[in-house]
């Protein structure tokens, strides 16, 4: 009997033994394990494309030093591979052969990037011919994800170049970034909600008077999508706001005087600025500096950039900026994450991120959570995993709090959450810094809302 | 009808005028005694707003002092561009010295952003906000007085280099016809460094006051080229009062073309009027047949 037991556990044991080396050899890393290639679209010539390759190589840093993405089908965590795709200033012309050699050459897995509208229009026509899925954190126009099919090629006419007709390589298209739509909706808004009520108690404008506004934009696809997302979301919405002056300039404009001359004239309330990091700046400094323009002027988001205050200098103070994360604006940050990210950054790099990072800094865990949840880095399914992301909201705020693209549409956006700032002269940074003034709280956030906005120094408003 | 807008267009359109006649003027120097025809004249002027710019944030020296140590450095610049580039293909194909000079142009603009990056910058000047009034709601900067005294002190210099020294004699001659003053006993060689570093110098001088009044970076330099060859065309090629007045002119016409109709219109405008000084003058305003 005890001779039979015995046989019987010996038995037993070598079974269990078995299944457990067979399930061990199961799980033995894959020998196709390699690490996961992501390319980052940057202008590295630009200021934006700098710091988007900081925030890049900070966030493949702390992945993989927290042990790399794992990759179900090959039984291990492998580490992210930055493949650097230098689009130079990121013009339609520099723009797409260098996303063509990573596509095509280096086989990247995913891309993530991309600044200028017209650039990435451009490049990404190089991930949708390939299916690669491609986390766009740049570039305002809506048109990156809603020119296919799946949105009605996003109003384009018949026959319009930009018009894409394979719908199933825009559903790579993710769309990580504020639109123009979104941000001058918030920019009319806050001149709606905080800066007429101001006004008119202040100097004792009748209710009835609007807000006089100029507009001063680039001549290109951002520029004008600005303008006229503005003047739509005015008009729709039936706002007290009157546009006095509109005016553009082309891109390799190098004054602007003879433009603000021209504002000035009009006698404007405020001068909404639609421009990158050095024209907006210098848009802002010779309006004070050298035309007596002494109003409010609003510049947007890509401005969020340490060189847009150090441009701007004393002539920054009491200025706004629309923008959808503000490094400058604490310790205390409106977030943890954001004061956790200033930190690493400035250890890492020895100054203060902008907002283009931040974006891209996101995506790099976008994909990640993506590559894990669909166990592979087959490229269909890691869009699918996108797709149906639902991450808690990181550096960019969201109206849901989570990190989701196309709720209730087919194409993929996210529905992020805008802000004003208000920057305030810092006499020992000798650079102005900010504080938030609109709109008082945010999904996820709570109280949002820093300070109250108030008028410049030496503002004066537009004709009674 | 004269409103204060215009007035404040205008002033404007006669400042960046002025850095356009120091640009053409040294252009306008270089063709007429060396007969060279330099596309890297632009770069030039950028690397004056760096050298500029490096002196007044490394020296702390003041701005106005930096535009002759940009003058200075630039002229440098421009002898060893022309003993040991120019030099080379000057007398050779017209092509050579073009693809000279273009080459120039990724050369400069590739050397400045690895010495001072791809930043935009602008010089910081004592003067800084500070205006004169000219009258109801028009003033003017007193950076944008200073550029245009110093575009005039520079070009009196100028004006008397050429006319009151023996160097200026020898330029004159040369430019005239270079063999003759060969034989008359003018050292061409020394008189071509000369005059490229002078051409260089005042290239450095309107870089410099660039980049007081506006911010800059390694592109600045193509467009301002191309600006300073219509106006040594407009004003004649080879005459320097017609550099000034070219300039002028052209500075003038593209603000008034901005304040109108808007800074889209701004080049076409100014190139329309190219187009119509060359229909009525093909010599331009003072430039003489056969130069």
């Amino acid at each position: 009997m005890q001779k039979k037991l015995i046989i019987v556990i010996a038995i037993a044991i070598v079974a269990v033994a078995g299944i457990v080396a067979g399930w061990q050899l199961t799980q033995l890393p894959s020998a196709e394990a390699r690490p996961i290639k992501i390319g980052l679209v940057a202008g590295y010539q630009l200021a934006e494309g700098q710091d988007m390759d900081r925030a890049a190589k900070l966030a493949v840093k702390e992945i993989n030093d927290a042990g790399g993405v794992y990759v179900d089908e090959w039984h291990t965590s492998v580490e992210i591979e930055l493949v650097p795709i230098d689009t130079e200033n990121d013009s339609p012309d520099n723009s797409r052969g260098p996303v063509t050699q990573a596509v095509e050459e280096e086989q990247v897995d995913l891309l993530i990037g991309g600044y200028t509208s017209s650039g990435t229009l451009t490049n990404q026509k190089v991930a949708i011919d390939n299916r690669v899925p491609y986390i766009i954190t740049g570039a305002s126009s809506s048109l990156v994800t809603r020119r296919g099919p799946q949105a009605n090629y996003g109003g384009l006419p018949e026959g319009d170049p930009l018009r894409v007709d394979d719908a199933e390589g825009m559903s790579y298209m993710f769309h990580y970034c504020t639109t123009t739509a979104d941000y001058s909706t918030t920019v009319v808004k806050f001149f709606n909600d905080t800066m007429k009520p101001l006004l008119d108690s202040t100097y004792g404008f009748d209710d009835s008077r609007n807000l006089r506004l100029a507009i001063l934009y680039r001549n290109d696809a951002f520029g004008k999508g600005v303008a006229a997302d503005s003047k739509s979301i005015i008009e729709t919405n039936n706002l007290p706001i009157d546009i006095v002056a509109e005016r553009n300039y082309p891109t390799d404009a190098i004054s602007f005087q003879t433009d603000l001359t021209a504002i000035k004239q009009a006698k404007p309330d405020a001068v909404y600025v639609v421009d990158f990091i050095a024209n907006t700046a210098e848009i802002i400094k010779e309006g004070q500096r050298d035309v007596g323009l002494n109003t409010v002027y609003i510049a947007v988001e890509c401005c969020e950039d340490p060189q847009f205050y150090t441009l701007l200098g004393e002539y920054g103070a009491s200025q706004l900026l629309e923008s959808k994360f503000a490094p400058y604006a604490g310790p205390p940050y409106y977030v943890d994450a954001i004061g956790t990210y200033v930190t690493n950054y400035q250890q890492a790099n020895d100054k203060l991120p902008g907002m283009m990072g931040a974006d891209t800094y996101d995506a790099f865990y976008i994909a990640k959570n993506a590559i894990e949840r669909a166990g592979t880095v087959d490229k269909a399914a890691v869009r699918d995993a996108i797709e149906s992301c639902s991450l808690d909201q990181m550096l960019v705020l969201t109206e849901t709090g989570k990190i989701q693209f196309s709720v209730g549409t087919d194409y993929h956006e996210i529905a992020p959450v805008t802000f004003i700032e208000q920057l305030v002269w810092n006499a020992d940074a000798q650079e102005c810094r900010s504080v938030i003034v609109y709109p008082a709280t945010a999904p996820g956030v709570g109280n949002l809302k820093q300070a109250d906005f108030v008028l410049p120094e030496g503002y004066v408003p537009g004709s009674p | 009808m004269i409103t204060s807008g215009l007035i404040g267009a205008l002033l404007w359109g006669v400042v960046i005028g002025c850095i356009y006649i120091l640009l053409a003027t040294g252009l306008n120097i270089i063709f007429g005694v060396m007969k060279l025809v330099n596309f890297a004249h632009g770069q030039l002027l950028m690397i004056g707003a760096y050298i500029a710019f490096t002196v007044t944030t490394a020296l702390g020296l003041n701005a106005y002092i930096a535009v002759l140590v940009a003058m200075g450095t630039v002229a440098l610049i421009g002898v060893g561009l022309e003993r040991f580039t120019f030099r080379r293909v000057l007398g050779a194909d017209k092509l050579n010295e073009i693809f000279v000079s273009l080459g120039l142009i990724y050369v400069f603009e590739n050397a400045a952003v690895l010495l001072w990056g791809n930043t935009t910058y602008q010089i910081s000047s004592p003067l800084q906000g500070l205006q004169l009034s000219l009258g109801q709601d028009v003033a003017i900067s007193y950076d944008m007085l200073s550029a245009i005294l110093i575009v005039i002190v520079i070009l009196v210099a100028l004006f008397l280099l050429l006319k009151k020294t023996k160097i200026g004699l020898a330029m004159r001659a040369t430019s005239q016809k270079s063999n003759a003053s060969m034989l008359m006993g003018v050292n061409i060689e020394k008189v071509y460094i000369f005059t490229f570093a002078l051409g260089a110098a005042l290239a450095g001088a309107a870089g410099a006051l660039y980049g007081i009044l506006l911010p800059f970076n390694p592109a600045i330099g193509a467009l301002p080229t191309i600006k300073a060859f219509a106006i040594i065309i407009i004003g004649g090629l080879g005459s320097i009062p017609g550099a000034v007045i070219g300039g002028l002119l052209y500075g003038i016409a593209e603000n008034t073309a901005v304040y109108f109709l808007g800074a889209t219109w701004q080049d076409a405008i100014a190139f329309a009027l190219l187009i119509i000084v060359l229909v009525i003058r093909p010599t331009g305003i003072l430039g003489e047949k056969g130069e």
